[in-house]
């Protein structure tokens, strides 16, 4: 490993293997002048569209209109129909609820997604002739003739992120607690240093609880995605401060995606059960308790707290998805190209 | 009065525009989108807005005040909270798409210039 | 089956295909091919629900029920209404059974992928096919916005699902960038109409709205119909189309330029015919120039493309442009013919794109210049494409014929010669492009053998011979379908008070529109078989000379970068907004 030099902001070229001729990547991409053309129609499009807006919303009722006749319905049947103290959640889950059965299926897709733009390489049966196509387009686009000393040391590192150990590497310490004094810890610890994590520790039963309180209490404002969004930052807190192997456990892919998925399939039998029991999609099926009480507002309690696990887990795939891709998904299959961490 | 809050709001969102029309690097108009939705945000809890309202919230109404007189009194409109709540799953969903995408195509490319990753054109 | 009882069914066509994406990922798990199964008995089943309804809706009504039970109370709505008109249930029931072809045809073609692969694809095709469904049954403008973005979000996974191809990542951030900024545009859109009038029901709109329009009303209506034409792949906001075609699989192009692109057309319909009152904006004026430049640079790039899925992808762009077209002649020729249109278009296309795609996925080819004497290898592909040519160019009794009749028909009744002209010569290059390409695919002889060529599989077979069969079908057929299907949807465009008064009641009759239509007229077929001789000329021609420089110029405008795609985007949507606004 090259000695970091005091200056931020200055690229050295690797020594040895490539010629003068080729500029430091930092310093091509750091200069960035937009092409001239693209500005001023830029300019004058954003301009056109603030124009355009503009002249709408001088119209529009301002903070004296009244309040719109479906807005008023929500807030009266709140209390009676649904036993809801909370207008909005009763809007969310209960009277529009079809909406947010739409949205639950949207944060789907964008897991999903994200899962398979993230993926790693699978064996496949069978002639795919876009492989072919792929690697033909993929040696245009990247025609690196052989890995210099930089590409090896960076999958090197990649390598050891994932876990894995390259030769020469210590021992792990078994937990982040015992690591010793005095190792360079920036860039090898795998947490961080004993305040933050003490804090965490500290944090992290109130900031589960209120996740889950935003969820429970129905009749106040809160409701399965503020909550499933606390959840995701509860885990990111842990995967921050204490490292991967901590969270490696209950971060696993097959295990989050079967609870996602559950919510979702959950949300679908809550929706579906009011055609089955009341004749109608979406309707409450669920005898009302009283009001202020935990369980308040039927079928929209219930959805809440479907949302809380498919939104929690749902962001946690795609939160740990990304950032524990894999450097390339077709790695270098030409001769030459020593590879330790490549593929997954 | 609320008009700022309608321009300003109109502001943001043309300020994002002109990082997504103008900036070649990815992440820029990945950031310019956000901002985007950050405008869209504004607008929509603007619209909600009563002058001298309370929230639209039936639990604990402020002293002097019934539930019921909230129903039929100056209170802010929970409809549109319904669409901003929608447009923020829609951003955060659409945000998580677009990296992963953009870290894909660095990858690939490595470069984060929109100019250089064009190899469909005409 | 009481009427009643029957919307509350409509939701379950929706609801079915959610569920079988939500057990794919976890049924992957067991077997690779399993999900795929699944969901096409997912689909096969919205299919029998929706034509449980089809007897009644076909038959002149609108039929509407309320989720939850929410129904109007004195003219206003807060709950979601699901409608089921001819336009919409039409659309949907096409979504569904081409669903299932497209899905039968994965399960062959595709079924060598990797268990987790395959089950994210069938997924993310379910969710899009849900998504169609749902926007196309729904009378809500906020439900048709949930529903216009799972369709999105499932389309950016399915864009750069061949992650071995850079290409797709490069086309998945083109739709991301356009896509993203179209729902912005719809979002903002539906909520400027909820401040003037306070509401989010189409019945309730149209009711609302039918005073006299105010500036944040037609500010809304530029942007609503600029945001629903970048999904339709209108031009100018057609930037992403060409790119996200060229690299994603068969099936999944068959799936954005039917279904996909359908839901597009089917919301600017929804939003000019029945939300907006006739006549008082010149939106129609607006969407008639936007579609003839679609269909005539559509045409015109498509002759110029060396890459056989690019070249189809600019002929959606141009056949959407006819569609549009004939939308906004609004007479019921006109109308009837468009929905024609938009039915043929998916199948001939989707029978188009399984068949490039089929030929991508065999022999690792894809430039049309490395393609060679296909024909002898390959007679099954080589028929099916050449079916979907001849159903493109009109020929009868294809079915590309009767919807082009019609639209003439339609322009011809509102004495728009100019319009006449322009689609007839964007259909001539139409018919150049893709002789083109099935010379150089097919016919032309190739210096060198190919290095890898597989058989064809039976779901294979089946799909491009169902696809097929619906093509001759819908064209022997037509006077029939125009009489049951088209003019019944046309009928519940163009009545938009008895829509209206449909979905806040629950049901309503549609007024019977009579089209005659005329199978053997003659000047039609003298121009079809005009076109095809000239066609032949000018696709002759084009071989042989080089590019000419107006295609150049128009090939230069299309510099394949986020930025000015999007930037033309915006210069469309500026556009509407003054045309709709200033007039």
């Amino acid at each position: 490993m090259r000695p970091v030099s005091g200056t931020v902001g200055q690229a050295e070229p690797v020594s040895g293997t490539v010629g003068q001729a080729e500029p430091p990547r930092v310093r091509a991409e750091a200069a960035e002048q937009e092409p001239g053309h693209r500005r001023w129609a830029g300019a004058i499009l954003a301009a056109g569209m603030a124009v355009a807006l503009a002249a709408a919303m001088i119209s529009i009722p301002r903070e004296h209109a009244a309040l719109p006749a479906v807005a008023r319905y929500a807030l009266a049947v709140a209390l009676p129909r649904w036993g809801l103290t909370e207008p909005v959640n009763e809007i969310v889950y209960g009277t529009r609820g079809f909406d947010t059965f739409g949205e639950t299926f949207l944060l789907l897709a964008a897991v999903i997604s994200v899962v398979m733009i993230t993926r790693s390489r699978e064996a496949r049966r069978g002639y795919f002739g876009e492989s072919q196509a792929g690697q033909r387009e993929q040696a245009q686009a990247d025609p690196v003739v052989e890995t210099g000393a930089t590409e090896r040391a960076a999958r090197a590192a990649e390598h050891r992120e994932q876990g894995g150990h390259a030769p020469g590497d210590p021992a792990e310490p078994d937990t982040p607690d015992a690591t010793a004094l005095g190792t360079p810890a920036p860039e090898t610890a795998d947490a961080m240093t004993v305040v933050v994590r003490t804090a965490i520790r500290i944090a992290l039963p109130v900031l589960a609880v209120a996740g889950l309180y935003l969820v429970a209490w129905g009749y106040s404002p809160g409701g399965g995605f503020p909550g499933g969004a606390v959840l995701v930052g509860v885990l990111l807190l842990v995967y921050a401060g204490f490292g991967r192997r901590r969270i490696s456990r209950i971060v696993r892919p097959a295990l989050l995606e079967s609870i996602e998925l559950a919510g979702a399939g959950a949300i679908i039998m809550t929706e579906l059960l009011g055609l089955l029991l009341r004749g109608s999609f979406s309707a409450n099926w669920l005898p009302l308790a009283a009001p202020r009480t935990i369980l308040s507002g039927g079928i929209a309690q219930l959805f809440s707290a479907s949302e809380l696990i498919e939104v929690g887990t749902g962001l946690a795939i795609a939160v740990f998805a990304l950032i524990g891709m894999g450097h390339d998904w077709a790695p270098d299959e030409r001769a030459g190209a020593d590879d330790p961490g490549g593929e997954r | 009065m609320i008009l700022v809050n309608y321009l300003a709001a109109v502001a943001l969102l043309c300020i994002g525009l002109y990082a997504v029309l103008t900036k070649r690097n990815m992440i820029k108009m990945v950031m310019g989108l956000s901002l985007m939705e950050a405008a869209t945000y504004l607008f929509m809890i603007s619209l909600a807005y009563r002058a001298g309202s309370t929230a639209p919230v039936l639990l604990s109404p402020p002293p002097g005040k019934s539930a019921g007189d909230l129903v039929h009194g100056n209170v802010a409109d929970p409809v549109l909270q319904n669409f901003c709540l929608t447009a923020v799953v829609i951003g955060v969903a659409v945000t998580a798409v677009f990296l992963s995408v953009v870290v894909r195509i660095a990858q690939h490319y490595r470069t984060l210039d929109s100019d250089k990753v064009r190899k469909m054109r005409g | 089956m009481t009427e009643a009882a029957l919307t509350s069914l409509l939701p379950l066509p929706v609801a079915i295909p959610l569920a079988g994406a939500v057990t794919a990922p976890l049924l992957a798990r067991l077997s690779a091919r399993l999900p795929v199964i699944v969901s096409v008995a997912a689909l096969t089943a919205s299919a029998a629900v929706l034509l449980l309804a089809a007897p009644w809706v076909f038959g002149g009504r609108v039929i509407a029920g309320y989720l939850g039970h929410w129904t109007p109370v004195s003219g206003h709505v807060l709950g979601i209404a699901f409608a089921a008109d001819p336009f919409g249930l039409l659309l949907a029931l096409a979504t569904a059974i081409i669903g299932v072809v497209l899905l039968l045809y994965s399960l062959s073609e595709l079924g060598g992928l990797g268990p987790r692969e395959l089950g994210g694809y069938a997924c993310l095709f379910q969710l899009l096919l849900a998504a169609v469904i749902g926007a196309a049954l729904t009378a809500d403008l906020f439900n048709l916005f949930v529903w216009f973005e799972v369709a999105a979000l499932s389309s950016y996974g399915l864009a750069g699902f061949f992650l071995e191809r850079p290409m797709a990542l490069e086309a998945a951030f083109k739709i991301l960038v356009l896509t993203t900024l179209a729902s912005f545009a719809v979002f903002i859109g539906a909520g400027l109409l909820y401040a003037e009038t306070g509401a989010l029901n189409f019945a309730q709109l149209h009711d609302s709205l039918a005073r006299h329009l105010t500036t944040p009303d037609t500010v809304a209506l530029g942007l609503l119909v600029a945001g629903f034409a970048t999904k339709a792949g209108l031009v100018p906001f057609h930037g992403w189309l060409p790119d996200v075609h060229t690299t994603a699989p068969g099936p999944v192009n068959a799936l954005f330029a039917g279904p996909m692109d359908g839901l597009g057309i089917l919301a600017i319909g929804r939003i000019v015919f029945q939300v907006y009152p006739a006549g008082s904006t010149p939106v129609l004026g607006l969407l008639m120039t936007f579609g003839l430049v679609s269909a005539l640079l559509g045409a015109i790039m498509a002759l110029a493309q060396d890459d056989l899925k690019r070249l189809l992808a600019y002929d959606t762009i141009s056949q959407v442009g006819i569609i549009v077209v004939g939308l906004s002649a609004s007479n019921p020729a006109g109308v009837a013919g468009a929905t024609y249109h938009l039915v043929n278009h998916a199948l001939f296309k989707a029978l188009l794109f399984l068949a490039a795609g089929a030929i991508v996925h065999r022999t690792g080819v894809t430039k049309l210049s490395e393609m060679g004497g296909l024909a002898r290898h390959m007679p099954v592909i080589t028929a099916a494409f050449l079916l979907g040519a001849v159903s493109i160019a009109g020929l009868p009794p294809f079915n590309g014929y009767v919807s082009l009749s019609l639209i003439h028909q339609g322009l011809e009744q509102n004495h728009d010669a100019a319009a006449y002209w322009l689609t007839l010569a964007a259909q001539v290059i139409t018919i150049a492009a893709l002789g083109r390409a099935a010379w150089l695919a097919f016919f032309r002889r190739r210096a060198g053998d190919y290095e890898w060529r597989e058989q064809l599989r039976p779901g294979m077979l089946a799909g491009l011979g169902s696809l097929g069969a619906c093509c001759i079908a819908f064209g022997v057929a037509g006077p029939a379908l125009l009489r049951t299907l088209m003019a019944p949807a046309a009928a519940g465009l163009l009545q938009p008070g008895r829509y209206a008064a449909g979905v806040l009641s629950g049901s309503a009759r549609l007024v019977t529109l009579h089209i005659t239509f005329d199978y053997f007229s003659p000047a039609e077929l003298v121009s079809v078989a005009a076109s095809i001789v000239i066609a032949a000329v000018l696709g002759w021609r084009y071989l042989r000379i080089r590019e000419p420089r107006v295609i150049g110029a128009l090939r230069a405008l299309h510099t394949g970068s986020a930025n000015d795609y999007a930037a033309y985007a915006i210069a469309g949507t500026l556009v509407a907004i003054a045309v709709v606004s200033l007039a």
